[in-house]
C-alpha cells in the first residue's frame, strides 16, 4: 500500500484548486476581452456604419471620427468595406476604400504580417488584396523572402497580380509552389485583359496546367476579345488544348464563321466531335444540318445525343428530325432522333 | 332651333355614359390612361337642313373608318359634337390621330362637295377618376363653343391628368445587415413619380413571409438574395408566385451566381430581373424606375 500523509494530499488539493482558480480566472478574463472587443466592433458599425454610406455614396465630407482606434474597429471597418465590396460595384467607392486603406489601416496591417501566427499573417494578405493597399507591396517582397507557407505564396501571387503584373508573370515562370488549374485559374480571373492576354503571347512556353487554365478563364471571363487567340489554339498540336479550345469557344457563344470547326466534325476524338454539336447551337441550322446530321449517325452516344438536341433547338428542327427518322438508314441515330423528338413533344 | 342630326350606327352620349362610369374606375385599378377627343365643325354653318344632314354623315361614317376597334366614337345629344373615347392611350397618341386625319380632311376632299370644309378638336388625357361623364362633355363643349376658333384647332383640358399616388410596398430581404441597409437607404431615398414606396427590411426568408405585409393588394416589389436563412430565395418566389394575386408581385432576385443554368432557373420560376452581385445601385435604381414607368402610359 503507498503510503501518504494526509498533510502532502491536502497540499497537493490546494495546489490543484489554486490552479484551477487561477485558470478559471484567466478564462473569465479571456471571456471579458473578447466580450469588450466584440461591443466594440458591434457599437462601431452600429454608430458609423450610416456616416460610411454617407461619405462612400453620397459623397459626404469625410469625418475624423471615422479612423480607427484600436483592432475592434478595424475589424469593424473590415466588415462594412468587405459588405460593399461584395456587393456592390462603384469605382469611386473602390477608390475611397483604397485610399482609406492605404493611410489609415496600414500600420495595423504591416504589423500583422510581421507577426508570428500564420493566420494572423494570412489575414493581412486578405486585407491588403482585397482593400487594393499597394502601399504595403515591398512589405509583402519582404515576407515572401521569409519562411512562408504555399498558401501564403499563393496569396502573394494574388496581390502581385494586382499591384505589379510583371512581377507576377516572372514569378509564376519560375514557381516555387506548383499549383492546380483550379488555383491558376483564381489567380488569373483578377489580370486584367491586357496582362491576361500575355499569356496567348507566349502560350507554348507554360506548363500544361497553366495553359489549361489560360483557355479555362478566357471562356468563363466571356469576352470576346479572346475569341481570335482561342480560334487559333484549334490548330495545336495537343489535343486537350483544342478540345479545351472549342469549350471556350462554345461557352463565350460567338460564332462567325464555321469553316474552323468543320474539320472536328470527323475527329478521332469524341469529346472533339460532341464539343462541335455543342458549338453548333449558335449558329442557324441551314448553316450546320450537314454536319449535325453526320453528328447525329456518330459511334460515340454522347455526339448523337448532343447532334439531336443542337437540331431540336431550332425552329426547325423537330421537322429536320422528323425528316431524319422517315429517310435514315442509320439505326441508332433514329432511335436518338425519335428519343429528342418525342422528349421536345412532351414539353409541349 | 335646328333639328338635332343623329348618323346612324353611332353609339349616343346617353349610351356612352354608362360605358365610361366603369371605365373611369379601371383607371387607377389597372393603370388604364383614357383619352377623350371631342370634335366639332369650324366655321360652317350648313345653308340647309339636308347640307347639314349630309355632312354630319359623311364626318360620322369617315371617323368610323379611321378608329381602332378598342375606340368607341359617339355623337354628342346636340349632334354638333362627336366624341371619341381611347383605351390605353395618351394625349400624345389622340394627338397623333388628330394631325392624321386633319391631314387627310385636308388633302383628300373626305367629305365630299364642301371642300372649305374644317374641324377643331380638344384633347382631355384622364389619369385619374376624379371625372364624371357630364362633366367631361361640358368641359370640352366650353373649349370649342367659340365660334371665331380658327379651322384644324387643338384645344386641351388638362384637370384630369394628374395620377393619384400610389402606395407601393417594397420588402428588402437580405441577410448581410450592412448591405441591407445600403439596400433599404438606396430605396428610401429613390424617388418615382406617383409611387410612394413603403420600405421594409428582412433578415430571413421566414420573418419576410411571417410579417403577412405580402397578403395586401398593393403592388409589392420583393428585392431578395437567392441564398437565405431559414426560407430561402427561391422558396419564397414559389410561395409568391403561386399566390392567387401573384401579378401584383414584382421580383428582383438578386445573386452571387452567374451561370446561365442559375439565372434561367430564376427567370423560369418567375423572377422579374436577376442581378449579379457585386453590382451597380444607381443600375438597380435605374431597373426600378424603369419597370414602374411601364405601369402608365
Amino acid at each position: 500500500m503507498i503510503g501518504l500523509s494526509i498533510h502532502f494530499l491536502l497540499s497537493v488539493i490546494a495546489l490543484l484548486l489554486v490552479l484551477f482558480f487561477i485558470f478559471v480566472l484567466y478564462l473569465f478574463f479571456q471571456r471579458e476581452r473578447e466580450n469588450h472587443f466584440l461591443t466594440a466592433r458591434e457599437t462601431y458599425i452600429k454608430n458609423y456604419s450610416q456616416c460610411w454610406y454617407e461619405y462612400l455614396f453620397n459623397d459626404e465630407i469625410f469625418s475624423v471620427v471615422l479612423v480607427p482606434r484600436g483592432r475592434a474597429q478595424v475589424e469593424a471597418i473590415e466588415i462594412i468595406f468587405s459588405s460593399y465590396l461584395k456587393n456592390i460595384i462603384n469605382e469611386n467607392v473602390r477608390q475611397k476604400i483604397k485610399e482609406f486603406s492605404n493611410v489609415y489601416l496600414i500600420k495595423f496591417y504591416a504589423q500583422d504580417l510581421r507577426s508570428k501566427r500564420w493566420s494572423i499573417r494570412m489575414n493581412a494578405l486578405y486585407r491588403i488584396s482585397e482593400l487594393h493597399i499597394d502601399e504595403l507591396l515591398e512589405a509583402c517582397k519582404k515576407l515572401e523572402r521569409t519562411n512562408i507557407s504555399e498558401t501564403e505564396y499563393f496569396q502573394l501571387l494574388k496581390i502581385y497580380s494586382s499591384f505589379q503584373p510583371d512581377l507576377f508573370i516572372e514569378k509564376i515562370k519560375v514557381p516555387n509552389a506548383s499549383y492546380s488549374e483550379s488555383e491558376y485559374r483564381r489567380l488569373f480571373v483578377l489580370l486584367e485583359e491586357d496582362v491576361f492576354i500575355r499569356f496567348f503571347d507566349e502560350f507554348d512556353r507554360w506548363p500544361a496546367n497553366i495553359q489549361y487554365a489560360v483557355i479555362d478563364t478566357a471562356a468563363a471571363k466571356k469576352n470576346m476579345k479572346y475569341i481570335d487567340r482561342l480560334k487559333q489554339l484549334l490548330t495545336h498540336d495537343v489535343t486537350e488544348i483544342k478540345i479545351r479550345a472549342l469549350k471556350g469557344l462554345f461557352e463565350i457563344g460567338v460564332i462567325d464563321d464555321i469553316e474552323p470547326f468543320v474539320p472536328f466534325v470527323t475527329s478521332d476524338f469524341w469529346e472533339a466531335r460532341l464539343m462541335v454539336g455543342k458549338i453548333f447551337k449558335h449558329v442557324p441550322l441551314t448553316y450546320t444540318y450537314s454536319y449535325l446530321e453526320l453528328l447525329l449517325q456518330d459511334e460515340n452516344w454522347w455526339v448523337r445525343s448532343q447532334a439531336a438536341k443542337t437540331i431540336a433547338e431550332d425552329r426547325e428542327g423537330l421537322a429536320k428530325l422528323q425528316q431524319f427518322i422517315a429517310s435514315s438508314s442509320d439505326q441508332y441515330g433514329i432511335e436518338m432522333a425519335q428519343e429528342i423528338v418525342a422528349r421536345k413533344q412532351g414539353n409541349r | 332651333m335646328n333639328k338635332i342630326i343623329i348618323a346612324e350606327d353611332i353609339m349616343q352620349e346617353h349610351e356612352v355614359k354608362r360605358y365610361f362610369e366603369i371605365w373611369r374606375e379601371s383607371v387607377i385599378r389597372s393603370h388604364l390612361t383614357i383619352t377623350a377627343v371631342f370634335l366639332k365643325l369650324a366655321n360652317f354653318t350648313p345653308s340647309t337642313e339636308v347640307e347639314r344632314c349630309n355632312i354630319n354623315v359623311q364626318i360620322s361614317n369617315f371617323l368610323k373608318s379611321k378608329i381602332r376597334k378598342t375606340d368607341l366614337l359617339f355623337q354628342s345629344a346636340d349632334g354638333d359634337h362627336w366624341g371619341i373615347l381611347f383605351l390605353q392611350s395618351s394625349d400624345v397618341e389622340a394627338e397623333a390621330f388628330l394631325r392624321r386625319i386633319y391631314k387627310m380632311l385636308k388633302n383628300n376632299n373626305v367629305v365630299k362637295e364642301f371642300n372649305q370644309l374644317g374641324i377643331k378638336a380638344s384633347i382631355t388625357e384622364i389619369r385619374n377618376n376624379h371625372v364624371t361623364f357630364d362633366t367631361l362633355v361640358e368641359k370640352n363643349k366650353e373649349k370649342l363653343a367659340d365660334d371665331s376658333q380658327p379651322m384644324w384647332l387643338i384645344e386641351r383640358v388638362t384637370d384630369y391628368r394628374v395620377q393619384p399616388i400610389e402606395q407601393v410596398k417594397v420588402s428588402i430581404i437580405e441577410q448581410n445587415v450592412i448591405f441591407r441597409k445600403v439596400l433599404e437607404t438606396t430605396l428610401h431615398q429613390l424617388h418615382i413619380p406617383n409611387f410612394a414606396l413603403e420600405v421594409t427590411a428582412y433578415e430571413d426568408g421566414y420573418s419576410f413571409l411571417q410579417s403577412n405585409t405580402y397578403k395586401s393588394g398593393h403592388t409589392h416589389l420583393v428585392v431578395m438574395n437567392d441564398i437565405l436563412p431559414r426560407k430561402n430565395g427561391l422558396e419564397i418566389l414559389h410561395t409568391l408566385r403561386k399566390m392567387p394575386n401573384e401579378k401584383k408581385f414584382i421580383i428582383y432576385m438578386m445573386s452571387e451566381r452567374n451561370s446561365e443554368g442559375a439565372i434561367l432557373n430564376a427567370y423560369e420560376g418567375g423572377v422579374d430581373e436577376y442581378i449579379v452581385k457585386p453590382f451597380n445601385l444607381r443600375l438597380l435604381e435605374a431597373k426600378i424606375k424603369r419597370t414602374f414607368a411601364r405601369f402608365w402610359l
